[in-house]
């Protein structure tokens, strides 16, 4: 099975480099796909010094539209499997297999690496876990699938989910968003168990109060595509 | 509607056409966008030169005076061309996006391919 890591990287110089090369030495039978987002700082000269394999935007996009070009990357160059991880450190491609393998062994569409399922490794700042837990529940409730790490970036996908994301793929707050059109759209969601750590340089976009903020606008959101898209069933076929 | 009103309100809608027939002209406006506009202005004309329009239409909508109608009629369509904006704006935001991510993975090709020619 030909298998994709998408990297997501947006001022990123401190952690990329590490983060690729631990992929690497961890994974060395999948390919890497790193999504320079049209960083400000010195990603891209670290990404091409490194000679690593890039996708360079010409304008940001946000992390839903440089997703995308990956996962158009992926469907053009016929991947199997395209797994989402975040170019800061945060996720630990040790973990990589475990958040495969439901979608390879063909029992899910797409499998998000979860945190909250044992509860184990860094589980973020209570502020946060707190909208999490109220994004989770928005979503059980507007489609009745329960996913718990509804933010996780880490997520894998198999071929008929790329496709359908390198068409559709929510630009403003793709993780929740992606799940709920997932689902809405018949393809089948779930979670494995991951540790996560903390971010290891730079500073995350999401700090004080802003996920009070971040909360509300995710949550109208959500109910904004519920309402706007309603459920089909025919994708999964 | 008063006399003078009803002057000012024609020499406004006939400046109102002039500047889109002038933007049209200059391919300031594309004619696709003009269209809502010119019926505007068309309409405005219309109240102004035929007042009895706006008496009858008053009627069937209950309003007390004319002039509030033309109001009311005024503020719909500052809206309706308000909302056609945002869906312009979000129909090239999304085709922004797109050619922006085919950019980037034709960038990567042609990057690709002159490291490919640089090894011979």
């Amino acid at each position: 099975m030909r298998t994709l890591v998408l990297i997501p990287c947006y001022n990123e110089e401190e952690n990329i480099r590490s983060v690729v090369e631990r992929l690497q030495a961890t994974c060395p039978d999948v390919d890497y796909l790193v999504i320079n987002d049209c960083s400000t700082d010195g990603s891209e000269q670290v990404l091409r010094e490194n000679g690593f394999n890039y996708l360079s935007l010409p304008i940001n996009l946000g992390i839903g539209g440089g997703v995308q070009s990956g996962y158009r990357y992926a469907q053009a160059n016929g991947y199997d499997i395209a797994i989402q991880m975040d170019g800061d450190g945060q996720h630990d491609p040790a973990y990589l297999h475990r958040v495969i393998e439901p979608v390879a062994k063909g029992e899910l569409d797409m499998c998000i690496g979860s945190r909250f399922l044992e509860k184990e490794g860094f589980q973020t700042s209570f502020m946060r876990r707190l909208g999490i837990r109220i994004e989770s529940a928005l979503i059980r409730i507007l489609c009745g699938k329960r996913i718990l790490d509804v933010t996780s970036g880490f997520r894998a996908c198999n071929s008929r989910m790329i496709a359908f994301f390198a068409d559709h793929y929510a630009s403003d707050y793709p993780e929740p968003e992606a799940i709920l059109s997932a689902t809405l759209n018949g393809f089948r969601v779930g979670e494995a168990p991951v540790l996560m750590r903390e971010r290891q340089g730079g500073t995350s976009s999401i700090v004080g109060f802003k996920p009070i903020y971040f909360m509300i606008k995710v949550s109208l959101s959500l109910i904004v595509d519920r309402l706007a898209f309603s459920r089909k069933g025919g994708a999964c076929k | 509607m008063s006399v003078t009103l009803q002057l000012e309100l024609l020499l406004g809608s006939v400046c109102l056409l002039a500047v889109i027939f002038y933007m049209l002209k200059k391919n300031l406006l594309s004619v696709k966008y003009s269209l809502l506009w010119l019926f505007f202005a068309a309409a405005l004309i219309l109240f102004a030169a035929v007042p009895y329009v706006v008496y009858v239409l008053r009627d069937i909508l209950n309003i007390e005076i004319p002039v509030n109608l033309v109001f009311v009629l005024l503020f719909c369509f500052v809206l309706l061309v308000l909302l056609s904006v945002s869906v312009a704006i979000s129909q090239l935001a999304e085709k922004a996006k797109r050619l922006a991510q085919s950019n980037a993975l034709l960038e990567k090709r042609v990057r690709e391919l002159e490291n490919k020619l640089d090894q011979h």
